[in-house]
């Protein structure tokens, strides 16, 4: 009997933990509620997590997804229907996307944004595999044209947006005592940089071979190269791992940096000479249902207002 | 007494094995096809000429070193845990009963976060082991202990329940002869129980390597060291389709020959008295 007793309150109890351990895991990987943006990343691929250097951190380990902040409910298909824009967004957008987001809808009253957030190379592969987006926003100019030579585009409406620089971030307490670029090279060095095939890595690569050719010389380059620990999926990746600390610098965009909540990191910048101009675009999809409201959002996007909020979060006019 | 409709008895066996035939063949279907539709999607000759790829070669040297190595760390401290945690009760046994069980909850981009979050170089533990050189996270190490965190529980849970079930009467017989608990838990306590450690080990070896979210999280990307081969598969679906595909095929055809090779081996079981 004492025994039978114990077996009982001792599967209770373990329930009652694991249902605790459940809900704090829970609570702890889903964003609060009075902060959803309307930014989301959709996890076609397995679960990855982005943690942006904005204040809002932003989950991505199970599917979750939520309209724009008018109505803060959570919708768990992409039906599109009349008042609801998809817009599959590059990743570096993300600390701009909540205000867009937001500013449309006011703008637009009764329409709603939700942005896929992910490397341009990932959102290309999910269209190129019959994802459903109304309006796509990439970070790279080969992968606009592969998709507008693919049919995908409506080709009129492709127009350039904003551009970015590439620029140098350290962690604010900069661990590795980083003073400048040739102290990139220095051995036992950490850095992060994004893979090949995402837009802001052949950016980061291209500035990088410019410094060399210009000012430090190949073998800086091939040094520089030697000390990089991780080649992240998306820009977002690059910026977690500096920001947490973990890396001694990471190569970013500029409006990484200048979006990003203060104290949290330093940076050291590139010059315009060898800098990497990287050119947004923006078109909207021939799949859409809604290309009345896609061109709207395209409108808003390139209205002054639009253009004043990226600015705001440290991205540059199309010259 | 009799049931106001019932059906002849040919006709209620015949429905019987339809139906099971459905469920069984639907069943069979869901999970075999998408893996079919991954050979079908690339031809013999591009797999062939991708499998001689630097990335592929080198992520798959990591990936099945890692896995074996976080596969026999698991059995070597696992197996002892696990017999010593069921035949003893001790203050906090149901607490570590739960936490075995912990990373099958934890998703596992946030098992990631939160090794790099204690093992990184500002980590709670991290920093005092930086002071004196030693670094964990973006290593091959790391990648081993992301293995370890996510897989252990699989291996853990069976030899749990394994040794727990054990009849106790023939490690007590051995007692009563002089047997120390080591010995009986070589030479009684394993082999009665090797087909189904066994399988336990294969899910173990499974699950270590197809890991990818603690392991970008925690060891980052990074050929040659880091690189798993589903970190690699990610890589090339967004960038080199063909070499996805191809370490994809590769890691069906690595999983169902261990699942094989591991049936076959625990096919010979020591039979009870």
């Amino acid at each position: 009997m004492h025994k039978r007793w114990n077996d009982v309150s001792s599967v209770f109890i373990r329930i009652i933990c694991l249902l605790i351990f459940a809900v704090l895991v829970a609570g702890c990987t889903t964003s609060p509620p009075t902060n959803i943006p309307p930014a989301t990343t959709v996890a076609v691929q397995p679960t990855t997590m982005t943690l942006v250097s904005t204040p809002v951190p932003t989950t991505a380990v199970p599917v979750k997804t939520t309209a724009a902040s008018v109505t803060a409910t959570p919708i768990t298909s992409y039906t599109p229907s009349e008042k609801t824009l998809i817009v599959y967004t590059a990743a570096s957008l993300t600390g701009a996307s909540k205000e867009l987001g937001t500013r449309f809808s006011a703008t637009y009253p009764g329409h709603t944004v939700v942005f896929n957030l992910e490397g341009t190379q990932a959102l290309k592969t999910q269209v190129e595999n019959g994802a459903y987006a109304d309006v796509f926003i990439s970070a790279s100019n080969s992968y606009t044209n592969t998709l507008k030579s693919e049919g995908y585009f409506i080709n009129s409406t492709v127009k350039p947006l904003t551009t970015n620089y590439v620029i140098v971030i350290l962690p604010a307490s900069n661990p590795g005592n980083i003073q400048s670029l040739s102290d990139l090279a220095k051995p036992g060095k950490k850095i992060a940089m994004a893979a090949y095939n995402v837009p802001i890595g052949t950016a980061s690569y291209t500035a990088l071979a410019n410094l060399a050719k210009s000012t430090y010389g190949q073998d800086w380059n091939k040094s520089v190269f030697s000390n990089v620990v991780s080649y992240e999926m998306s820009e977002p990746g690059v910026a977690t791992k500096v920001s947490l600390g973990e890396v001694d610098a990471g190569l970013v965009y500029e409006s990484t940096y200048a979006s990003a909540p203060a104290m949290t990191l330093t940076s050291i910048s590139i010059p315009k000479t060898d800098n990497y101009l990287q050119t947004y675009t923006m078109g909207v999809m021939k799949q859409t249902e809604d290309s009345g409201v896609a061109q709207e959002f395209e409108d808003f996007m390139l209205s002054s207002v639009g253009q004043q909020i990226l600015r705001n979060y440290g991205f540059r006019s199309v010259s | 007494m009799t049931r106001p409709f019932l059906l002849q008895k040919k006709v209620r066996r015949t429905l019987t094995v339809i139906g099971a035939a459905i469920l069984i063949i639907s069943v069979t279907i869901y999970l075999a096809l998408p893996v079919v539709a991954l050979f079908f999607r690339t031809t013999p000759e591009l797999f062939i000429s991708s499998l001689s790829d630097p990335v592929v070669q080198s992520a798959l040297h990591l990936s099945l070193i890692t896995s074996f190595i976080s596969l026999g760390i698991v059995i070597i401290v696992g197996t002892p845990f696990a017999y010593v945690h069921c035949r003893n009760t001790y203050p906090g046994k149901m607490v570590v009963d739960t936490l075995i069980d912990l990373p099958l909850v934890l998703p596992p981009a946030v098992a990631g976060l939160a090794l790099l979050v204690l093992y990184g170089r500002v980590g709670f533990i991290g920093s005092y082991l930086n002071m004196f050189g030693i670094t964990l996270a973006f290593t091959t190490l790391a990648v081993i202990m992301a293995q370890i965190f996510v897989a252990s529980p699989f291996y853990l849970r069976q030899a749990k329940s394994l040794f727990e079930q054990l009849d106790p009467s023939y490690e007590q017989t051995a007692r009563t002869l002089g047997a120390s608990p080591l010995r009986i838990l070589t030479t009684i306590t394993i082999p009665l129980t090797a087909s189904g450690l066994v399988s336990g080990a294969v899910m173990t070896f499974g699950r270590a390597l197809g890991e990818f979210g603690a392991t970008i999280m925690f060891a980052g990307n990074l050929s040659g060291v880091t690189q798993t081969m589903p970190l690699a598969v990610y890589v090339g679906m967004e960038g080199d389709f063909n070499v996805g595909l191809t370490i994809s095929i590769l890691l069906v055809l690595i999983s169902f020959s261990i699942m094989i090779a591991m049936r076959f081996l625990a096919s010979r079981e020591v039979k009870h008295a």
